[in-house]
């Protein structure tokens, strides 16, 4: 058995090197990512202490020349690859003009580890080194990026694999996919555009056409009434994603479309593909046709297998599936931007050099009535979109007894909206998968692999609301930018507290709070563990929280240029 | 310039306080941030059914953040061959606060008339109400008050359907009225003028997009009166070609 298994990766080998192409894509791509992935039965590479350089670095980005900041001369940068209760010895060197940091995604650690200048430390000056050293007191699917400024949109970013102490992976084979957005223009440049010309990004918006259309179909009075609601607002119903495939290149491992990276895999192997979304803007529907995928983690954390054909990746969220393909063929992994306006594929093959058709993108999505907080039945409106399957839930969610309490005057000229009657949305696949006709994940699926420790009730509850105004790309937590607000968001040290999220936005948000677990009250048992969790428009979610980690931790938007608008708390444990 | 203005805006926003935990020589985890536009909403040719060619600006540019902003408009025309000078329909300098979600409050002062001689220039004070009102209505509202005291309003309003994803119809109306008389202005008390504009845009870039239009001007009321006393047309209509620029 493990002979057979040997040659079969010995021809892998060849097949690899034979091929001149795989000589190209080795330069410009991260070494880490080669098509043969890594199987069980691999030696760990190991050493004790791990440098990495950050530096800007001319390299072929998709199909032009882009300087994207580089760690070890790669974008993304090395896959770091650590053993749970390792002691993580890792020396960052900054080759910029400018201030770096490294945060260290989803990982439990110490506060002044955790990377986030002005928070855990005064960020790494240019020219010196600084380095990060904790215990790893856990496993699974993380990464790590740049909290400095915008630096994660020049590439600065890599994926973190940390090895369950046995070594198993639950698959006799792994590849690791960071999906990523690339712009060739400069980030302050976008972030300033975004500022001054709302919508500029946004080649998907309703023109006249769109009107008539509806008009034909729903009748003028439905029509009326609906356009009429979203004028009153000032809100489109296209507005989904800020910044979209007018601008962005959309990268799997560093590689676009064209350049295809593939991963191998013999035919009746199980593969766990380590599903990274390290973009700065971009959700994905991740499919695999022909492939059923089981979902075994999700933020790094195991779950309950669940068999899927697609999933939602929010923002800086990943999750581990495991594939079996059986036949002898190419499948494509297809990665499509939520708003429709782009997509990056790769190819999963037992072969190098095969491709299997790549799918159409599906038309642009539209948001409904559910994404104000309106029901459409209260509208007198039927079936539009977004709000199939909210009437689906039997359990009664501890946050759907909970009554948001809010006032239009409490949040400011920062918020354009609030959501008038937020529901809980997480059996949901989301905008624009809805009517799919296939097995969608939603979060309400997510069941923990394991009971986390603590068990206790929680003691207190914390409610934030996720608040913007697009017209001036103000976004915020209860309508105050991080530069309007004058203290911390208090937890109480040992504490166990109930974290009530509302989203008075038209738009997902995927929210991360460093140093500490999110469970999230989903109505199932053990709950899912996050750190990143996404919010749709008009949403409401509960999390608890045990407050074990003492210090000051960032608490944020993980879409890049939200956080950098203001959409940034710090939460101090004491 | 700049470097002024930024100076300027320092004086006027107060000092960020601080929301995190951090030693005094940490960096803040997130800055505020200013910025600034220079916009161009008209910049163009008309020519009117007397077979007058007339250059038009109409601009507006700001420097500030989120909430406040220092904001520069500015106006004219220039008719060509006809002797006279350029024609200064307003220059003004104005402090905006966000109000709320959608709009924002202007007070400040202004110049304007025939920049040939400077002592025939109107100086003023200008209150604004500048926003999108609901169902997507740009709007800017101005209130006028001369060193006579003489009054005036000004109502301006754009509103745009979309026939592509970089094409646009635009109606324009702008509706000019004088609360009371103003015998050194020779301006009449009621509603004075109403223009009515259509533009048909493209974007090259969403930057730089030409566009082609009509418009339809007619005095109103006692203003009309005494245009057609003194022999006057009271109706002027014409077409445009022009740009709207912005960097």
């Amino acid at each position: 058995m493990s002979s057979e298994y040997n040659v079969g990766r010995r021809k892998f080998v060849k097949s690899a090197v034979t091929l001149a192409s795989a000589l190209a894509i080795a330069r410009v791509a991260p070494t880490w990512a080669i098509p043969q992935g890594r199987s069980f039965k691999d030696q760990v590479m190991k050493s004790d202490e791990i440098d990495l350089m950050i530096a800007r670095t001319p390299l072929p980005v998709g199909q032009k020349l882009g300087k994207p900041i580089t760690i070890n001369g790669q974008m993304p940068g090395p896959l770091i690859r650590l053993t749970e209760g390792d002691r993580a010895k890792l020396n960052v060197t900054n080759r910029l003009a400018e201030d770096t940091s490294i945060h260290w995604h989803g990982i439990i650690l110490p506060e002044n580890m955790d990377g986030v200048p002005g928070v855990s430390f005064e960020g790494i000056k240019p020219g010196r080194t600084f380095k990060y050293r904790y215990d790893v007191q856990q496993n699974g699917t993380y990464w790590y990026h740049s909290h400095s400024g915008l630096q994660e949109q020049l590439g600065h970013l890599g994926p973190l694999i940390i090895e369950p102490k046995d070594g198993d992976i639950g698959a006799d084979r792994e590849h690791t996919i960071v999906l990523s957005d690339w712009t060739f223009e400069d980030p302050d440049e976008v972030f300033r555009k975004l500022k001054v010309a709302e919508g500029y990004y946004n080649y998907q918006k309703r023109t006249i056409f769109d009107t008539i259309e509806d008009i034909r179909k729903k009748g003028l009075k439905k029509t009326w009434k609906e356009r009429a609601m979203w004028g009153e607002m000032r809100m489109s119903a296209r507005d989904i994603a800020d910044v979209t495939g007018s601008s962005y290149t959309y990268l799997m491992n560093g590689r676009d479309s064209a350049m295809n990276w593939s991963g191998l895999y013999k035919p009746g192997e199980k593969v766990r593909l380590r599903i990274i979304n390290g973009s700065a803007m971009t959700f994905f529907d991740v499919r695999i046709p022909g492939l059923e995928m089981t979902v075994v983690a999700a933020d790094g954390q195991p779950v309950k297998p669940v068999a899927v054909d697609e999933f939602r990746i929010g923002v800086a969220e990943t999750y581990d599936v495991v594939v079996q393909p059986k036949d002898r063929r190419a499948y494509t992994i297809f990665a499509e931007s939520f708003d429709r306006s782009g997509y990056v594929r790769g190819t999963l093959t037992h072969e190098l050099g095969l491709a299997a058709p790549v799918p159409e993108l599906r038309s642009a999505p539209e948001r409904g009535m559910a994404a104000m907080g309106m029901s459409e039945e209260h509208m007198g409106m039927g079936n539009n979109g977004e709000n199939g399957h909210a009437m689906a839930h039997k359990k009664t969610l501890p946050v759907e007894n909970i009554e948001i309490k809010h006032s239009e005057e409490e949040h400011g000229a920062g918020a354009a909206m609030v959501a008038t009657n937020p529901v809980s949305r997480l059996n949901e696949p989301g905008l624009g998968l809805e009517n799919a006709d296939h097995r969608v994940l939603v979060y309400a699926d997510l069941i923990g692999a394991q009971e986390w420790p603590d068990t206790r009730e929680p003691g207190r509850q914390i409610e934030l609301h996720l608040t913007g105004n697009m017209e001036r790309y103000m976004w915020s937590f209860d309508g105050d930018m991080f530069t309007e607000v004058d203290g911390p968001v208090q937890f109480h040290q040992g504490e166990r507290l109930r974290l009530v999220l509302v989203n008075d936005t038209m738009m997902d948000h995927p929210i991360h709070l460093h140093g500490m677990w999110m469970e999230l009250e989903n109505g199932q048992y053990p709950r899912p563990r996050k750190h990143t969790i996404s919010l749709k428009p008009s949403e409401k979610v509960s999390l608890l929280i045990s407050a074990d980690a003492p210090g000051s931790w960032a608490f944020h938007c993980h879409l890049l240029y939200h956080m950098h608008a203001g959409m940034f708390r710090v939460v101090n444990v004491a | 310039m700049r470097n002024k203005l930024i100076a300027i805006c320092l004086l006027l926003f107060p000092l960020a306080s601080y929301a995190g935990h951090a030693e005094p020589d940490w960096p803040e985890p997130v800055e505020k941030y200013y910025t600034g536009q220079i916009l161009f909403d008209r910049l163009e040719l008309s020519r009117s059914d007397n077979e007058e060619n007339t250059a038009v600006w109409d601009l507006m540019a700001w420097y500030g953040g989120d909430y406040h902003r220092l904001v520069v408009k500015s106006e004219g025309e220039n008719t060509q061959d006809d002797g006279a000078a350029t024609h200064l329909e307003s220059a003004e300098i104005l402090y905006s606060y966000l109000i709320s979600p959608f709009w924002s409050l202007q007070g400040g002062i202004g110049t304007r008339g025939e920049l040939s001689s400077a002592n025939s220039m109107e100086n003023y004070a200008v209150i604004s109400l500048m926003g999108l009102a609901p169902y997507w209505f740009e709007m800017d509202n101005s209130l006028i008050i001369n060193e006579e005291g003489d009054a005036q309003f000004v109502i301006e309003a754009e509103y745009e359907w979309l026939l592509s994803q970089t094409s646009y119809l635009q109606p324009r109306v702008e509706l000019v009225g004088n609360i009371s008389d103003s015998t050194k202005y020779e301006r009449e008390s009621g509603l004075s003028n109403i223009r009515v504009g259509l533009r048909y845009r493209h974007e090259i870039t969403r930057e730089f997009a030409p566009y082609v239009g009509i418009y339809w001007d007619r005095a109103l009321g006692n203003t009309a009166d005494r245009v057609e006393a003194n022999g006057g047309d009271i109706t002027e209509n014409g077409l445009v070609i022009g740009a709207r620029v912005w960097f």
